[in-house]
Order: C-alpha cells, then sequence, then structure tokens
C-alpha cells in the first residue's frame, strides 16, 4: 500500500487534508499512525469521532509503539459524564462544541513533547460538524493550522471525501498545503 | 376670453344660443355679476346649488361675500387681491379660494374674474368653477403616492417631474436634487457598463410591451449604498403626453433573507447528511471491528454511547431547523416552501 503521508512532505513540516472514503476513516487513521510511527515521529492525536481508549487499543493491535502515541479526546467525556487526564498521554475535552478547550489542550499536550519529532493528527473534521458550524470549524483549523506552522509542526487533518460543503473544503484547502483523496 | 377653464365663450353664446340669461342660468359654472359698487346684479342656478344662497337673497346686495367669506382676515385678502388685479389688468384668472356655505361646508372655488363696460356703465364678472372634489381627489392621489412605502417617480420625456418621500428615503436624493432633472439614473447606476445593459434590456422588454413588471436592478444610493430594487412601470398618454411611472418596491432585505436562507439551508443540509453519515459509518465500522472480535463489551458500549450522543445532537439541530422554518417561514421562497411540503 501506498504512503498516504509522503516522508519528504513530513520533513518538510507540510500541513495535510486527508480525505477518506466513507467507511473508510478509522482504518485511515490507523494507517497515517503507523506510517509515523515507523518514520519515528511521535503523534497527538484529536478526536472527536472514536474514544482514545478504542483507538490506544486498536493502534496496538497494529503494531504501533503507544509510548509515542498522544492524545486530546473531546468523547469520552461527553459521552460517559467523566473522563480521567494523564499526564503526557491524554488530556479530555469536555465537549467536541468546546473548540478553546481543544486549542488549550493541544497547545499544552504540544509543549509537554515540544522536544520530540511530533506530528499532530485531527480525526475528523466531518464529525465536527455534528456539533459545530462550518464556520466555527473553519476558523478552529485556521487557528489550529497557524499554530503547527508557529511551532514548525507538520499535521494531518482527516475528513470524508464529499462530506464537506464546497465552501467549507475550498476554505480548509487554502489552509493545508497539501490535499491527499485515499478514496 | 376671460376664463380659460369655464368653457363658456363669449362668441359662441351668440352664435348658439342668443338668449344670454339662459346660457348664464344653465352653466356649469357659478357665475355671478357685480355693478360697480359690489352689488349682485346676477346669481346664476349654480351659484345657488353650490353656496345654498338663493338668488333672492344675494341679488341688489353685496352681502353675499360676508356669508360666503365669514373670516375677516381672509375676506379682506381675497378682495384685496381681486381689487388690485382688477385695478391693473382688468381681469383675474384661476384664482383660488375657499368658501363656506349656507349648509357650514367648505368649498374651494376656482375664479376667472374680469371687468367690462357695457352702456356705460361698469361690470364685474365672476364665473367660478366648483374644483372641491377634483382637488380632493388629487390631494388623495398625491398623499397616496407620497406616503407610499415604494418609490414612485414619473418621467415625462425622461425628466422627473414626481419623486415621492419613499424615493427620496430609498435613494438618498431628495426631490430638489431630481424633479425637472434627467441624470438621476446616472447617478443611481454609476457603473456605465451596469447602466448600457439595463438600459438594453429595459428597451427590449417595452418594445413588446410597453412596461415591465418586477424587474429588479441594483441602485447605488447617495450614500454609496448597494440595494435592490424591484420595478414595476407603465406609460400613460401618448405622444406628447407620454408619461412613465416608475414603482420601485426596495427588496434588498428580502433578498438578504432569501440569501441568508440559502446559506443557512445549505448549512443544514450538510449538518443534517453529513453526521448522519457518521453515525451510518462508524456503526458499519463497529460492526467489522465486532466481527474481527476487537472489541470488548466495554468498547462495544462506549462506542455506542457515542452514537447515541451523535444521534441527539442531530436531533437536536432538525429541531433548531424546524424553529427557524417556522419563525422565517415568510421569507421561504416558493421554490423551498414546496420542496419542504413534498409537493
Amino acid at each position: 500500500m501506498p504512503d498516504i503521508v509522503l516522508p519528504e512532505d513530513l520533513q518538510a513540516k507540510q500541513i495535510f487534508l486527508i480525505l477518506s472514503a466513507p467507511g473508510n476513516i478509522r482504518e485511515c487513521n490507523i494507517e497515517i499512525i503507523k506510517e509515523l510511527s515507523t518514520r519515528g515521529y511521535h503523534s497527538l492525536v484529536i478526536t472527536t469521532n472514536f474514544p482514545y481508549t478504542i483507538l490506544k487499543k486498536l493502534y496496538g493491535e497494529s503494531g504501533v509503539d503507544l509510548s509515542g502515541v498522544y492524545f486530546v479526546d473531546a468523547v469520552t467525556h461527553h459521552t460517559i459524564g467523566s473522563a480521567e487526564n494523564i499526564p503526557g498521554v491524554v488530556r479530555n475535552v469536555n465537549n467536541p462544541t468546546n473548540l478553546t478547550g481543544m486549542g488549550i489542550a493541544v497547545t499544552e499536550m504540544l509543549n509537554e513533547h515540544k522536544d520530540e519529532k511530533i506530528c499532530i493528527l485531527f480525526d475528523s473534521i466531518s464529525t465536527l460538524l455534528v456539533y459545530l458550524p462550518s464556520t466555527d470549524i473553519s476558523k478552529f483549523i485556521h487557528f489550529v493550522t497557524n499554530k503547527l506552522r508557529l511551532m514548525d509542526i507538520s499535521g494531518v487533518f482527516l475528513a470524508v471525501e464529499k462530506g464537506l460543503d464546497p465552501m467549507l473544503m475550498t476554505q480548509v484547502v487554502t489552509f493545508v498545503d497539501k490535499v491527499v483523496d485515499t478514496g | 376670453m376671460w376664463g380659460k377653464p369655464m368653457g363658456v365663450r363669449k362668441e359662441k353664446v351668440h352664435e348658439s344660443c342668443p338668449d344670454t340669461g339662459i346660457l348664464v342660468d344653465s352653466a356649469l359654472v357659478m357665475i355671478a355679476v357685480l355693478d360697480e359698487k359690489g352689488t349682485v346684479t346676477v346669481w346664476n342656478h349654480t351659484a345657488e346649488t353650490v353656496t345654498g344662497y338663493s338668488r333672492d337673497v344675494v341679488v341688489g346686495s353685496d352681502g353675499i361675500w360676508k356669508l360666503l367669506y365669514p373670516a375677516k382676515e381672509y375676506r379682506d385678502l381675497v378682495t384685496q387681491k381681486i381689487t388690485a388685479s382688477l385695478a391693473t389688468k382688468n381681469y383675474l384668472e384661476n384664482f383660488e379660494t375657499t368658501l363656506r356655505t349656507k349648509s357650514g361646508s367648505s368649498r374651494i372655488i376656482l375664479w376667472n374674474t374680469k371687468k367690462i363696460r357695457e352702456a356705460g356703465q361698469t361690470r364685474i364678472i365672476a364665473a367660478g368653477l366648483d374644483i372641491t372634489e377634483s382637488r380632493n381627489a388629487e390631494l388623495f392621489r398625491e398623499s397616496i403616492v407620497e406616503n407610499a412605502n415604494i418609490r414612485i417617480a414619473v418621467l415625462e420625456k425622461g425628466t422627473v417631474i414626481v419623486w415621492n418621500k419613499a424615493a427620496e428615503t430609498i435613494t438618498g436624493y431628495s426631490r430638489e436634487e431630481v424633479l425637472g432633472r434627467r441624470d438621476v439614473w446616472k447617478r443611481l447606476y454609476p457603473d456605465a457598463g451596469y447602466r448600457r445593459t439595463l438600459t438594453r434590456q429595459i428597451t427590449e422588454i417595452i418594445t413588446k410591451n410597453r412596461y415591465f413588471e418586477n424587474f429588479e436592478t441594483e441602485i447605488i444610493t447617495k450614500s454609496g449604498e448597494k440595494k435592490i430594487l424591484s420595478w414595476n412601470t407603465r406609460q400613460t398618454g401618448d405622444g406628447e403626453a407620454c408619461q412613465d411611472i416608475a414603482i420601485g418596491l426596495d427588496v434588498t432585505v428580502r433578498k438578504e433573507a432569501e440569501a441568508a436562507l440559502t446559506s443557512y439551508m445549505a448549512e443544514m443540509a450538510l449538518r443534517l447528511k453529513g453526521p448522519v453519515e457518521v453515525i451510518r459509518d462508524n456503526l458499519s465500522d463497529i460492526s467489522h471491528l465486532l466481527r474481527e472480535g476487537k472489541l470488548d463489551p466495554d468498547d462495544i458500549l462506549l462506542l455506542l454511547e457515542v452514537q447515541v450522543k451523535n444521534a441527539q445532537k442531530i436531533a437536536l439541530n432538525v429541531q433548531e431547523f424546524q424553529r427557524a422554518i417556522a419563525e422565517k417561514h415568510q421569507e421561504i421562497p416558493e421554490a423551498y416552501r414546496k420542496f419542504l411540503a413534498g409537493e
């Protein structure tokens, strides 16, 4: 299977929008984390879809070194009403609509791991649409991509192909360096 | 000829009706003849009908004017105006007064008065046309035009002759800046290309129909604001008497509401379709993971609860959508309403 994210692009600290076929987004997520892990990258996974416990388990089963994978989880607390932060491993955000909280958590996690070769994975823009208007999503992605560029960090945003409206898609495309359609 | 609007011509009187008395009495205008001292010598039937005072009361006295103009100040004003005019020109045309009738009502009379000398005697002939009804109708029309919340402009050979309050409010140009001029369109449509396109379209439509309906244009107001007007026009008269009545409705807010609604519906469609697909794909994925034996019961429970939360949020979004539609149903374009109603 060809690489989803090319090593030279990662090296260049590029920011990607990865479009996945419907029903394939979880596999795409795991594949990217595997690629990052293989190339010696640590990963910060911002999840608004699958709880971090499940992702961690699935990554482990796929052979990913879990010591290099960290999480900002916006699902678990919202679903079960509570979730425990584990320093250096996971930070929970109470609700996917809490973009400020999510921004703070991402910033803090990146600061905690600032000496590491790290890449973020945002899973996914499509799920955020359950909770937020596209204008807010666009602003948030703009904020995160700016933060990544300032910190000189590579990032991957996942979305279901044809799941974004043309206006949002146009905006997101302007924030990233490369769009990869895996469908 | 002393009374243009009266239609009583001396020449014709002699040609067609030798009996001047019958003519005077059957005239549809008030006719009063006064001697040099102001004593009324003739008071025709129409004068009786309009004022309510019979000739028996009026003729032979000059007291009728106090009855017709009971307010001294106003009476003096009328008297001065007539006296001054007759002294210099021997006639007074189209002089408008408001008199009080015997029953107490007011009538507006348009007078044409002439001083003549006949058989060595001076006579003043006053012919009065009761214009009360036409004046009231005119005022009523003016009031409607003036107070309409739509822009009304009347043009005569391209020159603006009526420009109502709404036209002033919508465009920012006062009637003083517009009336009697032809260049307001250049100011409202400063882009020459756009103006040419509009002119061509309007010419094409008018050539076919002599009018157009619901023709939308974008004007630039005096303050530089863009507004969308929906135009309806009519032509009245022909040739030299041709007038164009242009009625413009400011549809800017409605258009903005339509655009907002379209954006809103597009966003809602996105926020319903996408999220439902997210749940579908997640459930499909959970089922796939279950078949592979990768999930334990706690994982399944957690993943299903996430999907429940997602579904709850979608249901809330739908409620919000319904509420917004109900609140704004007046603004929904017909096509959307039909779509929503499943027609």
